[in-house]
């Protein structure tokens, strides 16, 4: 049986949100360790990989491993009605056909309680392997997001460039061009504002803005953000929930004759 | 598409009557085929302009201009999930305007003639020696419903068109048909569809010549614009019977069992058929449930646009379809990367995920 509980449903409900529109239906993998989520697009080219840690939650108990089949849109709409400060609870049988969600307000004493019907999801796991990226970047969340929608406006896809001189995110569309350069930036005062590039080799990639203004979504989670590129390997999209959680976004590469 | 609200005595005005007469106007192939088409009655003699051959030295002036004409424009079968809307409109002389179609034949707006009237007025102005047939013309333009519900449907980012669009269009090809077949029309009364004053303002820049008035209810004010209704909704009476011929034949054929009695015949139909072709017609969805394809739905006879048609076809009973995702062919794949890991091979994350085996070391 499954027992968790979450001191904040806005972390469930923020997580969801930034998946449900890459994913339409996926399995949350409970084991003792805490809960997992991998899913891909419809066509293959984004991968959500979701981790919520034991230590996320307290307390945590999961006795089997249990799938937990969920229609993303239906989580949503359960999810709709809990207020950000309320304790979430989420509660299952060992072979569960339905997923029982509880929140509490901390301010009053209102019990909401709701029971998700499950499905059998039959999903394919993808291996992914240890990357060494070549170019790692940290920035504001914000100012991946305010990248990716500017760029947007100018063109379906944006070529990342990371070199010693900083890292370049540019596009070509068919009113013109436009490129955001960023370069290392610390500050003491304000280090949510900081950007932090770690290079071990130039690189250059070119991606589907549609998928990167996605991944954006999850800005609520975090303040910042981890960007981590190879050359002809997947981009890494890394946001980090509390601890060890994370939500990653992977993306492959377009391919062909930008240059 | 608004499924507007009807009352028995409206559904009877609606339903065409049994042995319609079937015009010229109905084109049965290009009907059938569900293609958009047009038709022209041939112009009266009494209204062409003097030919120029007869005389030698006018050929650089204008032609003399034939008579002047009142033309009137309304539309038959907006509403319907069913059948063509078909575009009417109808030409005579300005002085016969009053005496001949109003008094003598008592045109008035098809909605308030009776199904029968509607179809032998049509009958005398398509008989050749009658006073309608010697000075008045006509014409139509069939909108088919398959047309219809593509242009209504095409995606919005290629420019969808609506039905207003669609209708503006085919009353601006069906006047300058007439202009063009050398009538002098000198005035134009249109029926509105939306807004009169939009309409007319963009009526009198393609037609510069001819007054052109568009008002609400113009079908009961003005005798040419009742008796175009008239052409218009027998066209599409009878458009709507072809259709149903041969959707029933068809439904025969396919039963195998296809020479009853007559009678029997006659009576099956009736229960059968599709009614006014109004959404709210009960006999019209009715039909519409029992006929329809889990995959393709109707055949051409049917607007795919309409909500009536899309809701049944899309929930219920209707296959779910799932549409391919669009392919990206500039884009690489996430499973060009990474291996499926159901079996656990590597010792990667989310292979180790719900623990790797202890080997036999462990014991």
């Amino acid at each position: 049986m499954l027992e968790a509980r979450l001191q904040q449903a806005n972390v469930l409900k923020k997580t969801v949100d930034a998946i449900k529109d890459l994913v339409q239906d996926c399995n949350f993998d409970c084991n003792d360790s805490g809960i997992a989520l991998q899913a891909m697009d419809n066509s293959h080219v984004a991968l959500v990989s979701m981790l919520l840690k034991a230590e996320t939650f307290q307390p945590y108990r999961c006795d089997r491993n249990i799938a937990l089949g969920v229609n993303l849109v239906s989580l949503t709409k359960v999810l709709r009605a809990a207020q950000p400060d309320d304790v979430l609870t989420m509660k299952a049988e060992d072979a569960p056909d339905s997923l029982n969600i509880l929140f509490e307000s901390s301010e009053n004493d209102r019990i909401t309680e709701y029971d998700l019907k499950l499905m059998d999801i039959d999903q394919e796991h993808l291996g992914i392997p240890d990357t060494e990226y070549a170019a790692t970047i940290s920035m504001p969340s914000a100012e991946f997001k305010r990248i990716c929608t500017d760029l947007m406006a100018m063109s379906e896809s944006v070529t990342i460039e990371a070199t010693k001189d900083g890292v370049k995110f540019s596009c070509t569309g068919d009113i013109g061009n436009g490129a955001v350069t960023l370069r290392n930036h610390q500050v003491e005062e304000k280090p949510k504002e900081n950007i932090e590039i770690e290079l071990t080799e130039p690189v250059s990639l070119t991606f589907s803005l549609k998928y990167l203004v996605n991944f954006c979504k999850a800005q609520a989670l975090s303040d910042s953000v981890r960007i981590c590129l190879s050359n002809e390997v997947p981009l890494l999209v890394e946001y980090l929930v509390s601890g060890q959680s994370y939500l990653r976004f992977y993306l492959a590469p377009k391919i062909g004759d930008e240059e | 598409m608004e499924d507007t609200p009807m009352d028995e005595g409206n559904l009877a005005l609606e339903t065409p009557a049994s042995n319609v007469f079937v015009p010229p106007s109905i084109h049965r192939a290009a009907t059938l085929r569900g293609e958009t088409y047009t038709h022209f009655s041939p112009v009266p003699p009494s209204l062409r302009a003097t030919t120029p051959t007869s005389t030698s030295n006018t050929t650089d002036s204008q032609q003399p201009a034939g008579v002047p004409c009142a033309l009137g424009v309304d539309e038959a079968g907006r509403g319907p999930v069913l059948g063509p809307m078909v575009y009417g409109i109808f030409y005579l002389p300005l002085p016969l305007s009053d005496p001949l179609l109003k008094t003598t034949h008592h045109f008035d707006d098809s909605k308030v003639l009776k199904p029968e009237v509607r179809s032998s007025l049509m009958q005398t102005l398509c008989t050749p020696s009658t006073d309608l047939h010697a000075s008045c013309g006509w014409a139509i333009s069939s909108l088919s419903a398959r047309d219809i519900g593509a242009h209504m449907l095409k995606p919005a980012n290629t420019g969808s068109y609506n039905l207003n669009a669609q209708a503006m269009d085919a009353t601006i090809e069906l006047i300058r048909g007439v202009f063009a077949r050398g009538v002098n029309v000198k005035e134009i009364y249109v029926d509105t569809i939306g807004q009169p004053a939009a309409y007319q303002k963009r009526l009198e820049r393609v037609f510069p010549t001819a007054q052109v008035t568009v008002a609400k209810k113009a079908d009961s004010l003005y005798p040419c614009v009742s008796a175009a209704s008239v052409c218009a909704k027998v066209t599409r009476d009878a458009a709507l019977e072809v259709l149903y011929e041969a959707r029933a034949a068809s439904g025969t054929k396919g039963a195998g069992g296809g020479d009853g009695a007559e009678g029997d015949e006659e009576e099956v139909d009736e229960e059968q058929s599709w009614g006014s072709g109004y959404p709210a017609d009960p006999k019209c969805s009715a039909w519409l449930r029992r006929n329809m394809h889990p995959v393709f739905g109707w055949g051409p006879e049917c607007r795919f646009s309409w909500g009536t048609a899309k809701d049944m076809l899309e929930s219920k009973g209707g296959v779910k379809v799932e549409w391919p995702v669009d392919e990206d062919e500039s884009n690489s794949r996430l499973t060009d990367f990474f291996m499926s890991s159901d079996r656990e091979q590597d010792a990667d994350e989310l292979g180790t995920w719900f623990g790797t085996p202890a080997g036999l070391e462990a014991f």
